[in-house]
């Protein structure tokens, strides 16, 4: 009793296409009967042949060719039938896609509804502001710290740098191209980048 | 002579005990009887699944020519199982949940029960989801005499409904009812 719950309700489009293909089943066992008709006529038809009643044997084969007619009739109709309930079915996929998207649709415009520009632009205000706050922390608290003790600070902080640099090499060369090793070289090499760029625009205008 | 396997011309391999005349009459003694029992409900379920049947008679038994005639009879030994002894077996059969008169009300024809109602009910549905038909309607015709052969065709309208009603249990089956016939839609449960 309590089962039937969750299972769809039983709706007169269903009962339209059950309708539908109880009808298709009909015509096919009406087809089954009417071709186990046609072999019987045949049979008839050389039985009397065989004992010489050809007059009946003609009979027999006028009915048969009857009996095909029929058949063919059944065929388009039953092709009709068929033709009827793939349309219905497939238009029952399109309600459901349909259905889909409309419930797509609506979740996103809900998350839209959360997300509006303003909370977005407040939220990122915000967080410019706490960020800011945190700077400003950072500054009085490094203000307290001498000139001298910055700078050792700073030399400390490029003497870890080295050595991470100088143990993440080995490692680092094993696949890797060679990255340039240090910053004056860099420099150094955009300075000459600089100069030939130079000399190369002087001729231009003379 | 001695006792040996058959391959009847359907390809069913006869157990040697067929070839064995005692095999095809009731046993007095109560421990043979019943281990002789044991063998026939065994060779019938075999050979209907074999073959594909689902309704034995006692009818079977009694005029040849049917379907039953590999394994009711042995013309090797010219042995045929007693209609007796082979309604008897049906009943036992009823008993033991392996087969049920269908129609019921009757004892001279049995469905027999070579998957439970329950194994059929798991086919159908993995049927139903391998070809597809989940949640469209189809009419029990259609899942009885399909266009292209299943583990289902032949399967007999009552028990196709046990499988059905099995599954409508679980939500797994719906049973909808027109004043035409009936069809049936599955769920993925």
């Amino acid at each position: 009793m309590g089962l039937s719950q969750s299972a769809p309700k039983i709706t007169a489009h269903d009962r339209a296409i059950l309708d539908l293909k109880l009808q298709r089943d009909k015509l096919k066992q009406y087809q089954k009967k009417i071709q186990v008709v046609l072999d019987r006529e045949h049979e008839i038809a050389k039985a009397h042949l065989a004992t010489g009643q050809k007059d009946r044997a003609v009979i027999a084969l006028r009915r048969r060719k009857y009996q095909q007619s029929l058949l063919l009739k059944t065929d388009s109709q039953l092709e009709n039938l068929e033709q009827l309930v793939s349309t219905i079915e497939f238009s029952l996929v399109e309600v459901s896609v349909l259905h889909g998207l409309k419930q797509g649709n609506e979740v996103l415009k809900e998350i839209h509804r959360e997300m509006s520009i303003e909370s977005v632009e407040k939220l990122m205000d915000e967080t410019q502001e706490a960020r800011e706050y945190q700077r400003e922390i950072g500054d009085l608290l490094a203000n307290r710290l001498t000139h001298d003790e910055e700078d050792s600070v700073q030399a400390e902080l490029l003497a870890l740098q080295g050595e991470a640099l100088g143990q993440a090499e080995p490692k680092v060369r094993l696949d890797l191209p060679s990255p340039p090793r240090s910053l004056p070289l860099v420099s150094e090499e955009a300075q000459q980048v600089l100069q030939e760029t130079k000399r190369e625009r002087v001729p231009l205008p003379g | 002579m001695a006792l040996s396997t058959h391959t009847t011309p359907s390809g069913f391999l006869l157990p040697s005990i067929h070839s064995a005349p005692p095999f095809f009459t009731e046993q007095p003694n109560q421990s043979t009887h019943a281990h002789l029992t044991e063998k026939w409900i065994h060779l019938i379920l075999t050979y209907a699944r074999h073959k594909r049947l689902f309704v034995l008679r006692v009818e079977d038994a009694e005029v040849p020519g049917g379907e039953w005639d590999e394994i009711l009879r042995n013309e090797r030994i010219n042995r045929r199982i007693l209609p007796q002894y082979l309604s008897s077996l049906m009943a036992i059969m009823v008993a033991k949940n392996l087969a049920v008169y269908e129609p019921s009300k009757q004892t001279r024809a049995v469905l027999l029960y070579w998957r439970l109602p329950e194994e059929w009910a798991d086919v159908l549905h993995s049927w139903a989801t391998a070809t597809g038909q989940l949640n469209t309607i189809l009419t029990f015709y259609e899942i009885s005499d399909p266009p292209i052969q299943s583990p289902l065709s032949g399967i007999p309208i009552p028990l196709l409904r046990r499988a059905i009603t099995i599954l409508s249990r679980s939500n797994r089956a719906q049973i909808i009812g027109v004043a035409d016939g009936e069809g049936v839609r599955f769920f993925v449960g």
